[in-house]
């Protein structure tokens, strides 16, 4: 029979992450999003964060399935989305950085590239850049090109959407060397902070999720070491090079998407809460019936999207299969909890659209869900490539 | 250790005994039974041999037998489990018997001297042992003195259908409801969760099998995106109706859980039956396929035991109070 206790270890980091979310995470995701900036990397929470060792929650696991790390990820994932979801983000850790230099790097790159990360004094972020100004969901299209020059390599593009890349020690930038090869031409490169080449370094200006930076650059004639070729060349001769990136996606969507959950729930905390204190609860006023409806919907919703995370977690760690799920639950997730942050919305009414009424803020940021990651079309193709073998376009 | 969501050997086990008797012997009755509004007698009693839903089957291996029954006819899975909605009445219906359950949410039966008074217009059985009529928390069981008389259900033939009238039927029991409804509402989802499997798997077999405008109709993305949103809406439905029969096991009183396992169950096979019809075009309509069969049943099974109506009433009700985190 299925057990849905998350135990009392991951309880108690929960409780940990609640204490943290109450006091920290929410009141500087609120205060980012009303003065239209990230949270700056020198703020001193972010240093207190780092010396209590709390980094992103897809931190740095090796693998995922080592310590029930999928299932933990997806928890606590949606326990820092429910405070904030931009601060999450915001974290200093390897983030997305992390999977492919787990995955690819060779001994040599981890102990270099991961030796900034065990300072605990100070906050260390890393990134990862794939995204371009015309290649998102088609991440084959990436124009980005790496060329080989004695030893190093000379990158040339433009990235885009980069999460915490301004203040990252290193970030790894996907390029390729061979248009016409598609993915197979992909290589992913270690481009480290101050490596001359990388400018016009500015932040986005985004509808939602203010409080982590989601920065674009231009990589002009950018000299990077043959050394800070992830996976060295050997790698990319076992073609290896877009499974790899590939890996680290099938790795997070049901972290996403448990994000997706913590949002919605957090629509749903203050929907309920807001009913509990405006409508006579024993009395029908007019619009009562509907809001209970509402609250009702919301609530199965992001219950039955995170029983879906929670078993593409489950699989992870399982070291099963686990692509159609994860698929399954971050489109899901991300489609209910639009729907309950607007159902949020619709209950609290007019106070429902002004920043005092927190919703409507919700509603700008979770809307991100259903983008990174794979677009929900994505995940839609991805069922459908392995339901009905939906041919690749 | 933290959540586990996978089943064990055993459970794999059930699951594949009923899915083979499901295939080998319902599927090739499947129009026989409706015609017949009733499942074969040698079948019942091959069915009751297997052991799979006795006595002591719990609410999740229920689940997992009324899934799989159900995925190939619905109405032959209402037959054969005929104790299975009363289930969560100690003592309301003996093993072998077939039993109804009224959830009387529109006030329609009267209660006086200890009997009672009314008619539902559609139960899925043309003979029956017991009627348990649910007012509010009182569980009211009738074992004689009712009338049945056969109506034309949209759906679940094979379970028979007919309207109940109780006039003046004297009531052998009253027990509380207690986790009664919770069980009834989680063996109907489950039933949900099987049909719109069915229906599923049958319309995602076809597209990959006809053609249109020179490719498989299922690599059109139109259709495509159909089929990979009706694949998330039956494991949705499945984990929803899995946690309430969990919880119930566990000797929680799921009332939460189940309210919205059958509020789920029910949009989602109400979303896939139709869908599956409609993948199929001009031949979903047409009784050549059995998809038009499972949209009429999914339809049916939403109105069962007071149905996704007060399964939605009553997950209202809770709202307010409930708690969504994580525990």
């Amino acid at each position: 029979m299925i057990d849905l206790a998350i135990g009392a270890e991951l309880e108690a980091e929960v409780e940990r992450v609640r204490g943290l979310g109450r006091e920290f995470l929410r009141p500087l995701g609120i205060e980012a999003d009303q003065r239209g900036a990230p949270v700056p990397p020198d703020h001193p929470f972010f240093a207190m964060a780092w010396r209590m060792g709390l980094g992103q929650p897809l931190g740095v696991e090796e693998r995922p399935g080592r310590r029930g790390g999928a299932r933990r990820g997806v928890v606590l994932a949606e326990e820092m989305s429910y405070w904030d979801r931009g601060m999450s983000v915001a974290m200093p850790g390897l983030g997305l950085g992390g999977p492919p230099l787990f995955a690819m790097g060779t001994p040599e790159q981890k102990e270099r590239l991961l030796a900034p990360f065990r300072d605990r004094e100070h906050p260390h972020w890393a990134a990862f850049g794939m995204t371009e100004p015309g290649a998102g969901s088609d991440v084959a299209a990436i124009e980005t090109s790496a060329v080989r020059d004695g030893d190093a390599w000379v990158l040339r593009g433009a990235k885009t959407f980069i999460s915490n890349a301004m203040r990252a020690d290193w970030i790894v930038v996907w390029a390729t060397v061979d248009r016409s090869a598609g993915r197979a031409g992909h290589r992913a490169f270690v481009v480290e902070r101050g490596t001359p080449g990388v400018e016009d370094m500015r932040y986005e200006h985004k509808m939602g999720l203010v409080a982590y930076e989601s920065s674009s650059f231009t990589l002009r004639d950018c000299r990077v070491p043959a050394a800070n070729l992830l996976g060295g060349d050997r790698h990319y001769a076992e073609r290896a090079g877009f499974k790899g990136a590939m890996r680290s996606f099938n790795a997070t969507r049901p972290a996403i998407a448990a994000m997706a959950i913590g949002i919605a729930r957090a629509a749903f905390d203050v929907a309920r809460d807001f009913a509990r204190a405006h409508y006579a609860l024993e009395r029908p006023v007019p619009r009562y019936q509907r809001v209970r409806e509402k609250l009702a919907r919301m609530a199965r919703k992001l219950e039955v999207g995170r029983l879906l995370c929670w078993r593409a977690a489950d699989l992870a760690d399982a070291e099963q299969p686990n692509e159609v799920e994860a698929s399954m639950a971050k489109a899901f997730a991300a489609g209910i909890a639009q729907e309950a942050t607007g159902l949020a919305v619709d209950v609290l009414g007019d106070a429902g659209v002004t920043a005092d009424g927190y919703v409507e803020k919700l509603y700008r940021d979770v809307k991100a869900m259903d983008i990174v990651e794979g677009t929900g079309q994505i995940q839609r193709i991805v069922i459908a490539r392995r339901l009905v073998g939906l041919p690749s376009a | 250790m933290s959540f586990r969501l996978a089943l064990s050997d055993e459970e794999r086990l059930v699951q594949e005994t009923a899915r083979r008797f499901a295939e080998d012997r319902l599927l090739p009755r499947l129009r026989a039974h409706e015609q017949a509004r009733g499942v074969a007698p040698e079948l019942g009693r091959e069915f009751a041999a297997l052991g799979l839903v006795g006595a002591e089957a719990g609410a999740f291996v229920r689940a997992l037998v009324l899934e799989e029954l159900a995925a190939v006819d619905p109405g032959a899975a209402v037959a054969l489990d005929g104790t299975g909605p009363a289930i969560g009445f100690p003592d309301a219906a003996a093993a072998g018997c077939r039993a109804v359950v009224v959830d009387d949410v529109d006030d329609r039966f009267r209660l006086h001297d200890g009997r009672l008074d009314g008619e539902a217009p559609w139960v899925p059985a043309d003979r029956i042992d017991v009627a348990v009529v649910l007012k509010d928390e009182r569980a009211h069981v009738v074992r004689e003195g009712f009338r049945l008389t056969a109506v034309k259900p949209c759906g679940l033939e094979a379970a028979g259908a007919s309207r109940l009238v109780l006039a003046g039927t004297p009531v052998a029991a009253v027990v509380e409801v207690r986790h009664g409804r919770a069980h009834l509402r989680t063996w109907v989802a489950a039933l949900l969760v099987g049909a719109a499997r069915g229906a599923h798997h049958y319309a995602m077999r076809y597209a990959t099998e006809r053609t249109a405008f020179g490719r498989p109709i299922a690599h059109h993305q139109a259709l495509a995106f159909l089929i990979a949103d009706l694949a998330i809406a039956v494991d949705a439905a499945r984990l929803a109706v899995w946690r309430a029969a969990a919880a119930l096991d566990r000797g929680e009183t799921a009332e939460w859980e189940a309210a919205t396992a059958l509020a789920e169950a029910a949009e989602q096979a109400l979303f896939v039956g139709p869908s599956a019809v409609q993948i199929l075009g001009g031949h979903g309509f047409m009784k050549d396929h059995p998809v038009e069969k499972w949209m009429r049943d999914i339809r049916t099974l939403a109105s069962l035991g007071g149905g996704r109506e007060a399964a939605e009433v009553a997950a209202a009700g809770l709202a307010v109070e409930h708690e969504a985190g994580l525990r």
